[in-house]
């Protein structure tokens, strides 16, 4: 009596297991590092972008993105770096686009975003301010931008900035002074003006 | 306005966050100006790190991890590059090749046609136009014209024809009498007279009879007026 064998095109049964393994191990270690970077990812692209709507659907992207390209990186431990580039260079794309330039400068303006002060006055001023500063912001130069906004996150030391962005610490804190100093140019005179009033 | 030696240094030190020192210290505790303007700096650049850390430290929404993992479900897998990957890029190098190979091999083709086609086509009987001026004197010059141009039409469909094979189409009974025809035509078909295949010797060299000049009579001059 003849054996039927089934051929199977492709990958053998084997192979297909091995397959399912290696990818439920490539999701469970990207699982980690999405709760750990996912906030990340986030914020520079919210620093960037400005509008929780842009900058979440920014960060989605970048996330998925990294774990498409996840099995290409080999090294694992720079995957908080690799993250901040892809984030902060898909949100630059969008910002550019600027489809969504209206709304953007919408929400920025809600008090939600800014810190609580203490009478009316306060707040207008404290919003003007926020805004002539987001405009000086965004006028930076990309390089610059990103490692102040690093250094203004929570918990991110110039040593972490340095080692995420591969660059020597002397560098990031030259990059922090003169980003600054140049948006203290840009600012004085607003300063001066809302205190005038 | 503060003095403009120590401008400098006052704007930096307030960048930087650290305590007065030196000459600066001192010049600070006597100078009005300058110490407000020094305030107004220090004041300017809390207010940027406090507008900085306000909008690089934005609550993270809720959804955003839910919607990374439905979307990460919904099977945005790992791109891997194996063995069908490579076996679709080889496919597409080898189509590459292809392509490149036929183009290469079209082009002679194309140059070399109408070479062998000017071979096989017979000139044109009158292939020159007449002057405009030629046209004009003559009562038939706009025939003449018409005539040009019929000959051009008719050497531009023979050329026409020649591209592709004829096909003549002749009753049952005269197939035999057109191949007979066509036999004898081909057999007084002369080849092509090329200059290097040209034998001088064929032709007769040509008889011209010599110029016939009369005698001249020549007179001095003097003589002359003497007369």
């Amino acid at each position: 009596m003849q054996e039927l064998v089934l051929d199977q095109p492709g990958r053998t049964v084997g192979e297909e297991l091995e397959h399912g393994a290696a990818q439920a191990e490539t999701r469970r270690e990207f699982e980690e590092r999405l709760v750990e970077c996912g906030p990340l990812a986030y914020r520079v692209a919210r620093g960037v972008l400005r509008n929780t709507a842009d900058a979440e659907d920014v960060a989605q992207e970048a996330l998925l993105r990294a774990y498409r390209q996840f099995d290409r990186l080999r090294d694992r431990t720079r995957f908080r770096a690799w993250l901040v580039r892809i984030a902060f260079r898909l949100a630059l794309d969008r910002l550019r686009s600027g489809k969504r330039r209206e709304l953007r400068d919408t929400l920025w303006s809600q008090p939600e975003y800014h810190p609580p002060a203490a009478n009316a006055e306060d707040i207008a001023a404290s919003n003007e301010f926020q805004a002539h500063l987001d405009n000086a912001l965004a006028e930076l130069p990309g390089k610059l931008r990103l490692v102040l906004l690093l250094a203004a996150m929570k918990g991110h030391t110039i040593d972490e900035i340095a080692g995420m962005l591969g660059l020597s610490t002397g560098t990031v804190k030259s990059r922090i002074f003169y980003a600054r100093r140049k948006l203290a140019e840009k600012l004085r005179c607003h300063a001066n003006n809302i205190k005038r009033r | 306005m503060p003095c403009q030696q120590h401008k400098e240094a006052l704007i930096e030190a307030a960048a930087n966050g650290a305590e007065l020192q030196g000459d600066l210290r001192a010049h600070l505790a006597g100078c009005t100006d300058c110490r407000a303007t020094f305030e107004e700096e220090r004041s300017l650049f809390a207010s940027i790190d406090a507008g900085l850390h306000v909008a690089a430290n934005a609550e993270v929404p809720a959804s955003l991890l839910p919607r990374v993992r439905t979307r990460l479900e919904q099977g945005a897998a790992p791109r891997r590059i194996g063995a069908t990957s490579w076996l679709v890029l080889a496919s597409a190098a080898v189509l590459f090749v292809v392509f490149l190979a036929a183009r290469a091999l079209w082009r002679p083709n194309a140059v070399r046609q109408p070479v062998e086609m000017s071979a096989k086509v017979p000139p044109p009987e009158h292939v020159t136009a007449p002057s405009e001026k030629q046209a004009a004197e003559s009562p038939l010059g706009k025939d003449d014209v018409s005539n040009h141009q019929l000959v051009i039409s008719k050497h531009h469909a023979a050329l026409v024809a020649a591209k592709t094979t004829p096909d003549v189409l002749v009753l049952d009974d005269q197939e035999i009498l057109l191949a007979e025809y066509a036999e004898q035509w081909s057999l007084h078909k002369h080849p092509l007279l090329l200059a290097q295949q040209f034998d001088a010797t064929i032709l007769s060299p040509l008889q011209v009879e010599p110029i016939q000049i009369d005698e001249l009579g020549v007179k001095p001059l003097a003589e002359e007026k003497l007369q």
